[in-house]
């Protein structure tokens, strides 16, 4: 593969190993729960997924002792901009419904563009065009339902 | 297909907020959701309406069908009440799976009050199958081989424990004395996937739809042992005796029909019926059923009503009577 | 044998529609393939639904998907050339060699060169996939519950012995896509599992929201990471005219990397980055008598790429005949199959001779626009690389969007990708994997249904896994690839001690 530096980074692998633990004890629990009346099966829908809780208890336990190594987080201001992305996604398809696909595509383009470093005008030339190509490729080429919202009603 | 979708989709949310459903005459915008995939029961529901309503000019504007797939129907019936409850330009697609489901409480936080309950178009029936080269000719032939060794039949069906094929082997053990708990049923996906394991001899008895079996039956692939059925159902199935006819008190109808929003108002409601029921009495009606598949079976109205009611208890008795 | 479905299948690929479907198909996978952003799996993941929702017949969008399959197996090398990144996971070999002829100013002579490499491999896997999908589709006929699981098996020991570095973080992967797959309505006994009442989980996690989120999401916060680490383009693609000498230099290592593809394909389970790695190793183990590998060497080009094209057709064989996806990106496939409620499986042969064989005889003349695409365009595709990422990304995003949207029209699968993405984002910078998570999705949900399913035939008697030849085959084989690298690896151990010792 295409390496980056692989710094080894032991502790994020032990904390993964960690949340890998957790899971599966709590997937196992929640899978010993499932409700059911009874099953035509000698195993019935609550086997599986407790076999594979203790699988992934196993499998966490042998990370945990033998993390290897990671990429490792970015740090400062990079990983505010990384962390920024998923948060921006979150608030435009929050405004996907409501306020259309327009302008909720509009303000993600320009917003993304700009967390990649582009100059303002250009993030907001980059913003209108995302909005208007995609949907004019979308609802007018390939007839695809999009919300219309507040403009292009 | 998508575009008409979008447009009337946001058009029908719009009309029915300025509007509170003040439709009086024909529907401004006639749509029909479906609560699955494209191809699905639901889509053919929802077609059948939709074409037919059209032919017969009952609409002038061509009904909308409009897709909400998720859990057999359940997505879309909480959609109707939860946001739609108002709107005369909707119906939707359900089946007797839809009251079979609100039976063993898995339709949600609603049972079948929460709806108006709108009218049925056709129905299917269920059926029992077994491989061509089977020994079993008939269904009494059948009951005597099950009652007499209920452990060596693997029974199939295209659902869960608990879904209409299921059901339907549930009533063939019954009917032989045996607990349908105990019944090895074997859960695969689908009419086609029932096919192929009888004709793979993974299983001895496959239960499905008539609509689904009667071209593999024709075909010689597979033998029809019996109908679930009030009378012989016609065309190619018409050499098959229906399990009453046998001695055997089994019925399943399966019947396609569709529902409207708790709110609609009486008016459009009954615009809905009248237009049905002049529908369901034309030739171009009853070539588009057969089309589908379907066979003759109209509901409508209040008797509509009063059918899923007694179905969902009668479902439900069943459904503690087999354990569920 | 008969082959009339093919013939069947070329008046359907051939019809004007689906020919113009196919070139777009070839261009937009070419594309996909050529730019790292996206690789086939998410190109097609996120072209499904929309091929879906414009309302093509299933053997339209078949053709179309497998276009872009192929086309990205053709592109991946654009990039691995040009920028010593591979566009796509089986292009990685292809880098090794390819960037150093780059580096000497043979760029144009690496891209014609591979791009008949890849040619050859994808008409030889065209060829087998012909030959062998009526074959295996009359024995998959004899397939039960009980010789699927065993299958299952079979996938799950293959998919095992060819990982990586860490097998502990494959088989981590693999357990969470197997524990995704449980979410929703059991299949056996209607009990609902995982979904905390949400209606929306009742049919469980769909599978173009769980694939978007962890190809597509996860890898637009990668490249945003990356982006100060600048690579540099080769601009110069040099003559594009490959030398004779070349030519015949590197068919011997096509043709043979072009079978061992093939079978890796057939494979269930292990994908394009698996075959390439292979044919490479053998590639330079047989071959590379000067030491002259990895420095520039045509043979070790040819090699991956002619098995790369040729896993991509290989992967359609156990897709079409059993139902159970042959690499992660048919797995996607299937998920097209099931949206139109087509079962795949046996049957699909026979019930559906237009699809099956519409989809065979478009790779034939797939793989001929691909050639043209490639080898007089591929100046177009160089410059689209060039791209800035702050337009290029937002364009993904946009369209993971629409895709999810585009087959269920609501908000809740949105968040639930972007949910899924970002817990990728963080297993990727923990060093996993995310393929091993899409098969042990599908896979595992075939697994556990049919052994119940075996299970409630025989009334809970085990023996019933072994009862027939097919399974006992199947076992047989699970064994053997299981075993077969551990007896590798002792050997070099063996050979290596032996060596030091000398």
């Amino acid at each position: 593969m295409f390496e980056t530096e692989n710094i080894p980074h032991k502790t994020i692998g032990r904390i993964a190993a960690i949340v890998f633990i957790a899971l599966a004890v709590a997937y196992g629990i929640g899978g010993s729960a499932i409700d059911y009346s009874f099953a035509s099966d000698p195993l019935g829908p609550r086997v599986f997924p407790v076999a594979l809780s203790v699988v992934l208890g196993v499998l966490g336990v042998l990370y945990l002792i033998r993390p290897g190594t990671s990429e490792g987080f970015p740090s400062g201001r990079l990983l505010l901009r990384v962390l920024a992305v998923p948060a921006v996604l979150v608030v435009c398809v929050a405004l996907f419904e409501p306020a259309g696909f327009a302008i909720s595509i509009f303000l993600l383009t320009l917003a993304v563009a700009m967390l990649f470093g582009a100059p303002l005008k250009w993030a907001v030339a980059g913003g209108i065009g995302h909005a208007i190509l995609w949907w004019f490729v979308f609802d007018w080429l390939l007839e695809v339902y999009l919300p219309v919202g507040l403009i292009f009603g | 297909m998508i575009r008409m979708f979008s447009k009337s989709m946001a058009g029908a949310m719009i009309l029915a907020a300025s509007m509170g459903g003040a439709a009086f005459a024909e529907p401004t915008k006639p749509e029909c959701l479906a609560g699955a995939k494209p191809g699905g029961g639901f889509d053919l529901t929802c077609r059948l309406a939709a074409n037919s309503l059209l032919a017969t000019h009952e609409i002038s504007k061509p009904m909308i069908v409009t897709y909400m797939d998720g859990g057999v129907g359940v997505v879309a019936y909480n959609h109707v009440i939860s946001k739609r409850s108002h709107d005369p330009n909707l119906i939707s697609a359900a089946s007797s799976g839809s009251a079979l489901l609100i039976a063993q409480g898995k339709f949600g936080k609603y049972d079948e009050t929460a709806v108006r309950w709108l009218g049925a178009l056709g129905a299917d029936y269920g059926v029992l199958v077994v491989n061509a080269s089977s020994p079993y000719k008939t269904l009494s032939d059948l009951v005597a081989a099950y009652k007499a060794d209920p452990k060596s039949f693997a029974v199939g069906g295209g659902g869960a424990i608990g879904s209409q094929d299921w059901m339907k082997g549930s009533l063939l053990a019954k009917a032989a004395g045996q607990p349908p708990k105990e019944m090895r049923y074997v859960a695969l996906e689908g009419g086609g996937a029932v096919l192929t394991a009888l004709e793979g001899g993974h299983i001895k008895v496959g239960a499905g739809d008539a609509a689904e079996m009667v071209k593999h039956h024709a075909a010689g692939k597979v033998r029809i042992l019996a109908v679930m059925s009030p009378e012989r159902l016609p065309g190619e199935l018409a050499d098959v005796p229906t399990a009453k006819e046998q001695g055997f008190d089994i019925e399943w109808p399966i019947w396609r029909g569709f529902y409207v929003g708790k709110d609609v108002p009486d008016a459009d409601y009954q615009w809905w019926v009248n237009a049905f029921e002049k529908l369901s009495k034309t030739p171009e009606f009853a070539r588009e059923r057969e089309e589908r598949g379907l066979f003759e079976y109209t509901v409508l109205g209040a008797d509509f009503e009063a059918q899923v009611k007694s179905d969902v208890s009668r479902y439900k008795t069943l459904a503690s009577e087999f354990g569920l | 044998m008969n082959m009339e479905y093919l013939w069947q299948g070329f008046g359907v690929a051939l019809t004007m529609q689906n020919l113009l479907i196919g070139l777009a198909g070839c261009f937009i996978g070419t594309l996909v393939g050529a730019l790292p952003a996206i690789g086939p799996i998410n190109g097609i993941a996120l072209l499904l639904p929309i091929a879906y929702s414009m309302g093509l017949p299933p053997e339209s969008t078949m053709i179309l998907l497998a276009a872009i399959y192929c086309g990205a197996e053709y592109g991946g090398r654009i990039s691995s050339i040009l920028l010593n990144v591979p566009g796509d996971a089986g292009a990685v070999m292809t880098a090794l060699d390819g960037y150093p002829m780059a580096r000497q100013g043979r760029a144009g002579e690496a891209l014609t060169l591979s791009g008949l490499a890849s040619f050859a491999g994808g008409m030889i896997g065209a060829t087998g996939l012909a030959l062998f999908a009526p074959v295996l589709a009359g024995l998959a006929i004899g397939f039960g519950p009980a010789e699927y699981f065993v299958l299952m098996v079979f996938a799950f020991a293959t998919l095992g012995s060819m990982v990586g570095s860490n097998p502990v973080k494959t088989l981590i992967g693999c357990v969470l896509g197997l524990m995704l797959a449980t979410v929703g309505l059991d299949a056996t006994s209607g009990a609902y599992r995982f979904t905390f009442d949400e209606p929306e989980l009742s049919d469980g996690i769909e599978f173009v929201v769980l694939v978007i989120g962890l190809f597509s999401i996860s890898e637009a916060l990668l490249i945003l990471e990356h982006q100060g680490r600048g690579v540099t383009v080769i601009r110069k693609l040099g003559r594009m005219m490959v030398r004779m000498s070349d030519v015949t230099k590197s068919t011997g290592t096509a043709l043979r990397s072009a079978c061992i593809g093939f079978v890796v394909g057939v494979l269930p389970g292990t994908g394009a980055s698996v075959s390439s790695a292979i044919a490479y190793t053998t590639a330079k183990r047989i071959s590379d008598t000067e030491g002259t590998f990895g420095k520039g060497d045509v043979r070790g080009l040819a090699a991956p790429e002619a098995s790369n094209n040729a896993t991509a057709c290989g992967a359609f064989v156990p897709m079409l005949t059993l139902g159970v996806p042959g690499s992660g990106t048919t797995a996607v496939m299937l998920g097209a199959l099931m949206l139109y409620n087509i079962q795949p499986g046996p049957m699909l042969l026979t019930e559906r001779p237009e699809i099956v064989g519409g989809l065979v005889a478009s790779l034939f003349v797939g793989n001929f626009l691909l050639l043209l695409l490639n080898l007089p365009l591929v100046n177009i595709f160089a410059r689209i690389l060039t791209v800035p990422n702050w337009l290029l990304v937002p364009g993904i995003l946009v369209l993971s969007i629409i895709g999810v949207y585009s087959t269920h029209a609501s908000v809740f699968s949105i968040f639930l990708m972007l949910g899924i993405g970002f817990v990728g984002w963080l297993l990727r910078k923990a060093g996993f994997d995310m393929a091993p998570i899409i098969l042990g999705f599908v896979l595992g949900r075939v697994m556990e249904v049919n052994l119940r399913n075996a299970l409630a035939i025989s009334g809970g008697d085990p023996s019933i896994l072994f009862e027939s030849d097919i399974s006992r085959i199947l076992w047989g084989l699970a064994v053997l690839v299981a075993v077969f690298p551990l007896v590798l690896s002792w050997r070099a151990r063996r050979r290596n001690v032996r060596m030091t010792a000398e």
